[in-house]
């Protein structure tokens, strides 16, 4: 009977698009789109979950950019198309196109390029909102990604607190990934997933004259996910520790 | 009778001039591109006069519109086009005489044919339009591809070529061959070259209809000022221009805006799309928003706008591969996105082709065809790579930044809040220290050149104490140290 009752509530909030944050146990039948590492795709589930904001966030040199990399090599290898907001234009095209990203397939909207300082920055960061806004509207891209991982706090705090939510509901229902790219957590939608990284840089050679950076190791942990509750209960999920070779030859 | 216009080489090419001309005083033209034009000229002696009188004509009105060309007139229009292609000024041939008049002519002169040229087409209606258009925007225009195809054209040289060794040195020495037997040995190509060198046609002239023009005019009543309102006006002509577009089964791949203002000055755009397209709203967008970033300088009288065409788009979407983003929602996103960032802050990435790892390019962002979606998901496209790799955040502007060295490797980095990090809260009792490096790589470029461009200089990879590991550079002539990025 309470259960009845309670279908009967969420199918109500369904058809209003209100059920954003009507938390299930867990549901794995969610379509989502693969992350290119298979040790984050299998605490994920199979991926990020489409339709859904999502978060990679850590420190410098946590790996945030490769496992994104990883992300768009994926998809762009699989036909999809897909966009990044650039906020800091930090994005280095060589890097991208060693992870295995199709270009051709990724549109690039770069921020301003300077250092963010007061009003730039919060000028930079609103109008990346408003195109990942934009790109997520036009829809028919994979993944589009808001990266403000150089974006000092003080621009992201002066947000409206509703901001998230807004862009949230943006990619509700489509088969879009939106994925946000910080340094701490910001405003992941009810169903998206939150993966913290940290990482250790690889040092090849034994002389000071043969060293180099052989590559990171990266330890993904899932934080939160709705889709996870009635397995994690909240409490962060790590996976096994995968590694993102140097791609530069010295 | 038949009329070539041919422009001569050293007149400019001005697109449409020949065709007018042409159009003026016949009925019954085919244009074959901007340089040549042949038309019927048979019923213009009772208009004009004489043959060489309609000629003269003709090279007048050319000349007054900046082109100088030949004349022929001949019966066939394969003798009229030999002739005018090789002969200077007017030549005139009276009905009969085409083989006596080519007799001379050496067997090369055949090659000249519009059947032995790939960039030699006639230029029906619209598609002369697309060509003309993508001109005039100032863009590179389209490769012109022949209506026959290259196999043929390579039959036809073929033969030629067969005939050179053959010791066939003249037209007249061709016609004397029987045709029967050209045509058995060198087969449709060598039937077609011995009716050439006879002056006669393979075929009759093809007239053609003047290119329709996809232009909607309005004069307004009292002048717009802002966008607003001429979005309203811009609305109607959109309309109008697309269902005229849909008759036709045509696309527009350019738009012309123009904009009589009120101080009679014309503000003109051009814009360039990135597939054909018809629908209004998109249309009236995609102006709206060139206007938006280009607005005119004064109160709006008249707007035109024109659109340069090319035949419908045909679209099969693949149940195999992903669905990408319509075309014209791309073209709309990217408009916008550039009135909100800027012309050169929105495109697709390109690896640069230096080793300068400063340098970064885009080129503008296009959705590729279904096909290649296709073909992307048979795993025949892109294919990723098995290996992950780590990638560098590249500082576009590298900052400078105050490093402790021991012997020139560095051993400390001066962290600052407000510098180098910018958005990651220093770790309590971090000081830069280095507690890895690797390096120096020297590199160095563009030294030849002597100008702002050149580089020299040092790079190391170091990790320091709160757990970044960043790209540091030494300029060799400054001694200043620069973070170009951190490997993230």
């Amino acid at each position: 009977m309470a259960s009845a009752a309670l279908a009967h509530l969420t199918a109500l909030l369904q058809s209003r698009k209100l059920d954003g944050t009507v938390t299930r146990p867990v549901d794995q039948g969610r379509p989502c789109t693969g992350t290119g590492v298979a040790e984050l795709d299998h605490i994920l589930a199979g991926g990020w979950p489409r339709g859904q904001l999502s978060e990679i966030v850590g420190p410098s040199s946590s790996g945030r950019t490769s496992v994104l990399l990883a992300t768009l090599a994926a998809v762009t290898s699989k036909g999809g198309v897909v966009a990044l907001v650039d906020v800091a234009d930090r994005l280095d095209p060589p890097s991208a196109a060693a992870a295995g990203v199709d270009l051709d397939r990724l549109l690039w909207v770069r921020g301003p390029g300077m250092a963010l300082h007061s009003t730039v920055g919060d000028l930079a960061v609103q109008r990346g909102l408003r195109a990942f806004d934009l790109i997520g509207r036009a829809g028919g891209f994979a993944v589009v990604t808001f990266d403000v991982a150089d974006v000092p706090a003080r621009h992201l705090r002066a947000l409206p607190s509703a901001t998230w939510r807004r862009v949230a509901h943006v990619l509700e229902g489509r088969d879009t990934v939106g994925l946000l790219l910080g340094t701490t957590p910001m405003g992941r939608s009810a169903w998206g997933v939150s993966v913290t990284l940290r990482a250790t840089g690889h040092w090849a050679g034994h002389s000071a004259r043969s060293r180099r950076l052989a590559g990171l190791e990266v330890h993904p942990q899932l934080v939160r996910s709705a889709r996870r509750v009635g397995v994690a209960a909240g409490a962060g999920t790590e996976a096994p520790a995968c590694f993102f070779a140097s791609s530069e030859i010295r | 009778m038949f009329l070539c216009l041919v422009r001569d080489s050293l007149s400019p090419s001005v697109p449409g001039v020949l065709e007018s001309v042409a159009r003026a005083c016949s009925p019954r033209v085919e244009p074959y591109g901007d340089d040549v034009v042949v038309c019927e000229a048979r019923g213009l002696t009772r208009v004009m006069g004489a043959p060489a009188v309609v000629a003269g004509e003709m090279r007048r009105m050319a000349w007054e519109r900046g082109v100088g060309v030949r004349v022929a007139i001949a019966g066939s229009h394969t003798a009229a086009w030999l002739l005018a292609h090789l002969r200077p000024g007017i030549t005139v041939i009276a009905p009969g005489d085409e083989a006596r008049a080519l007799a001379r002519l050496p067997v090369s002169a055949l090659a000249l044919l519009p059947e032995c040229q790939p960039g030699v087409r006639r230029a029906g209606g619209s598609v002369r339009r697309v060509g003309e258009t993508v001109r005039r925007a100032g863009l590179q225009p389209r490769r012109n591809t022949g209506s026959k195809r290259p196999a043929s054209i390579q039959l036809m040289r073929d033969a030629l070529a067969t005939l050179d060794r053959w010791g066939v040195a003249t037209l007249e020495d061709l016609a004397r061959l029987p045709r029967a037997d050209v045509t058995s040995r060198l087969g449709l190509a060598g039937e077609r070259l011995h009716q050439a060198a006879c002056g006669e046609d393979a075929r009759p002239l093809v007239a053609s209809d003047e290119a329709p023009r996809f232009v909607e005019r309005v004069e307004l009543e009292w002048p717009v000022e802002g966008l607003e309102p001429l979005s309203c006006v811009l609305a109607r002509v959109c309309d109008t221009l697309s269902a005229m577009l849909a008759r036709a089964d045509r696309g527009a791949v350019t738009i012309f805006t123009r904009l009589t203002l009120v101080t009679k000055a014309l503000h003109e755009r051009v814009l360039t799309l990135p597939a054909p397209m018809r629908d209004a709203k998109v249309l009236r967008t995609l102006i709206l928003l060139d206007l938006e970033a280009h607005p005119p300088s004064a109160a709006i009288d008249i707007v035109e706008v024109e659109c340069g065409v090319t035949p419908g788009r045909i679209v099969q979407k693949s149940l195999l591969a992903r669905d990408v983003p319509a075309v014209e929602d791309v073209a709309t996103l990217i408009a916008r996105l550039q009135a909100l960032m800027g012309d050169s802050r929105v495109g697709a990435p390109v690896v640069v082709d230096t080793h300068n790892p400063r340098r970064s390019s885009l080129k503008p962002f296009t959705v590729h065809s279904a096909l290649r979606t296709s073909h992307s998901a048979l795993g025949t496209a892109h294919v990723a790579p098995r290996t992950s790799h780590c990638a560098v955040r590249r500082f576009r502007h590298p900052m400078s930044v105050r490093v402790v060295a021991d012997r020139g490797a560095p051993v400390q980095v001066v962290l600052s809040e407000s510098g180098l990090a910018l958005s990651e809260p220093r770790k309590d009792g971090s000081k830069g220290r280095v507690i890895a490096r690797a390096g120096p790589w020297r590199t160095s470029g563009q030294w030849w050149t002597a100008d702002r461009d050149t580089w020299d200089r040092d790079e190391w990879d170091v990790a320091v104490d709160s757990g970044a590991i960043y790209r540091l550079t030494r300029n060799r002539a400054t001694e200043r140290w620069e973070v170009e990025g951190v490997i993230d």
